[in-house]
């Protein structure tokens, strides 16, 4: 079974309805289902460099690691933002305005890339590595605010999907866990992994596991939430 | 209720609150007036009797309370000035205003007695041989007259529209035939008009006034503090149940975060407003709306709404 071709099905799936979600509800929504949709472009990219001609540049795949940062800061303001919502019950700005800075953040981004040096295989590996920290300490982070936003919002019809996202951000955690694991340590390095096999294994093994799960509950909580919000 | 015949009216059903009484009593005084003003008031009745400018006789009866002299005249003040009060000035004979005066001041003998269940002969008899002084009060709900003694003989006779005392006893005899018709008697002192004192005179009537007009000011100013007291409380207790009722209905469909956003947007609404208006219920959905959909469904949301407006609706109607 090609990993990959599921884990981008399924992030297909994901960013779509997450961007779908993030028009039809709340403004409060709106980062937090614009940064999971984000992932989707994140995850697209690299595995579309090796079919689309000239696109296998350095900067493209740095800019997909970069996104994959975006995302994650993204959403988890919106997170944040949800949590101060249900502590003061205020809620300011607009869609618009979240639109507009996510592209700013994403068009600035671009132009950092492009006024610097083409990245080297090292630089690449530092951007992943970034990336990588990002989401794996963003989800624990996310994790606790989440529990925390679920006990403000208890009884309320919303209230089970934070139990969905927790559980979301459980498995990215995972996914981006072995993937730092592996980055940090070289593992994918066949000298170094030839020492450690089953460290490697394993960390591959809970890096797919994890992206797929991840794709998969991505979708799924925005569905049931979407069935929430009806 | 003080019963008297009208005498020869001066100037009838005058509002005595749009009158500055001190200059109208003052007038009076000048012109040498003799008769008397009857005060109908929501407390009572106020009589004052002039004898040729001079202020004989103040007397206010009320339903549990009769004062005399000054304390009748600042009453009679106070009752004008609060509204809802008549005046009818009649001129008399000076003869007829202290013999009212004595009747006025005199006691009852018999009262409310049925002309028809009566020995009036009987009665003029024994009224002859005791020697009494005083009146006989012949009336029907409409029409009174009386019939002044002195020492047992009869002095003359008051009715409607005479300014001096009669000698015929048909007009008198004539409301004793009526039905219904009563008898009081009544005993009194009839005083030489040489040692009545000036009430105008001996009292300062603007002072009176000043005051009368100060006790009213006040309490009109004390009772609007107590309906406005009143008012507020009511829409107080009518607030709270409004917002226990959206706070009951947003928990149950949104959960504890639901009764805390009722609470914040119905406070936003009313914005300071001590009533809760229709614009302020229709401005509270509106946010509530809005807030509420970040914890639920438009379904929900509407559902929410729907049963608050009912809700509120059914209190509105109960209250």
């Amino acid at each position: 079974m090609d990993w990959n071709i599921v884990q981008l099905v399924l992030w297909l799936i994901a960013g779509i309805v997450s961007f779908y979600f993030s028009i039809g509800n709340a403004r409060v929504w709106t980062s937090i289902a614009v940064g999971f949709g984000l992932i989707l472009l994140g995850e697209l990219l690299p595995q579309a460099m090796p079919f689309l001609p000239g696109a296998s540049s350095p900067q493209i795949e740095a800019m997909s690691y970069i996104l994959g940062t975006i995302s994650i800061l993204v959403m988890s303001h919106g997170f944040q933002e949800y949590y101060v919502f249900s502590r003061t019950l205020e809620l300011e700005g607009n869609k618009l305005l979240v639109y507009v800075a996510t592209l700013g953040v994403i068009f600035a981004s671009m132009i950092f890339i492009l006024i610097n040096p083409a990245p080297t295989p090292s630089t690449l590996k530092v951007i992943r590595v970034v990336e990588d920290t990002n989401w794996v300490f963003l989800s624990l982070i996310n994790i606790d605010l989440i529990r925390k936003i679920y006990i403000n919002v208890k009884d309320s019809p919303i209230s089970k999907g934070f139990i969905a996202f927790m559980l979301v951000f459980v498995f990215i955690f995972l996914w981006r866990g072995s993937e730092l694991y592996i980055q940090v340590y070289d593992l994918a390095n066949p000298d170094v992994s030839r020492l450690f096999p089953f460290r490697y294994e394993l960390s591959q093994i809970c890096s797919n596991v994890g992206n797929l799960l991840a794709g998969l509950s991505v979708g799924g909580t925005f569905i049931y939430l979407a069935r929430l919000l009806r | 209720m003080i019963l008297l015949p009208r005498g020869n009216p001066v100037k009838e059903n005058i509002d005595p609150g749009k009158v500055q009484l001190p200059d109208a009593l003052q007038k009076l005084q000048k012109g040498n007036f003799t008769g008397y003003l009857r005060f109908d008031t929501t407390r009572g009745v106020g009589i004052l009797i002039y004898d040729k400018g001079r202020l004989i006789s103040a007397l206010f009866e009320g339903a549990s309370e009769r004062e005399i002299a000054y304390d009748a005249i600042a009453l009679i003040f106070e009752c004008s000035l609060a509204g809802n009060a008549n005046l009818n000035i009649y001129r008399l004979s000076s003869e007829l205003a202290m013999s009212i005066h004595a009747l006025l001041h005199g006691q009852v003998l018999y009262k409310g007695q049925e002309v028809k269940l009566l020995d009036i002969r009987g009665l003029l008899g024994k009224m002859k041989e005791d020697r009494i002084t005083g009146c006989l009060r012949i009336y029907t709900s409409d029409h009174i007259a009386l019939i002044f003694y002195r020492e047992g003989n009869p002095l003359g006779f008051f009715h409607d529209g005479s300014t001096d005392l009669e000698k015929s006893a048909e007009n008198s005899l004539s409301v004793a035939k009526l039905p219904g018709a009563k008898i009081d008697v009544l005993t009194a002192q009839i005083s030489e008009e040489a040692t009545m004192a000036d009430l105008q005179a001996s009292a300062d009537i603007r002072a009176l006034w000043q005051k009368a007009h100060e006790n009213v000011t006040r309490d009109k100013r004390s009772r609007e503090a107590e309906v406005a007291r009143s008012l507020e409380e009511r829409e107080k207790d009518r607030r709270q149940k409004v917002l226990g009722l959206l706070k009951g209905v947003a928990e149950k469909s949104l959960g504890r975060i639901g009764a805390q956003l009722a609470d914040k947007e119905f406070n936003r609404a009313m914005n300071g407003q001590g009533v809760v208006s229709e614009v302020v219920l229709e401005d509270f959905y509106q946010r509530l709306g809005k807030a509420a959909k970040l914890v639920a469904g438009p379904t929900t949301v509407k559902q929410m709404v729907d049963e608050m407006q009912r809700g509120i609706k059914a209190l509105m109607k109960t209250d």
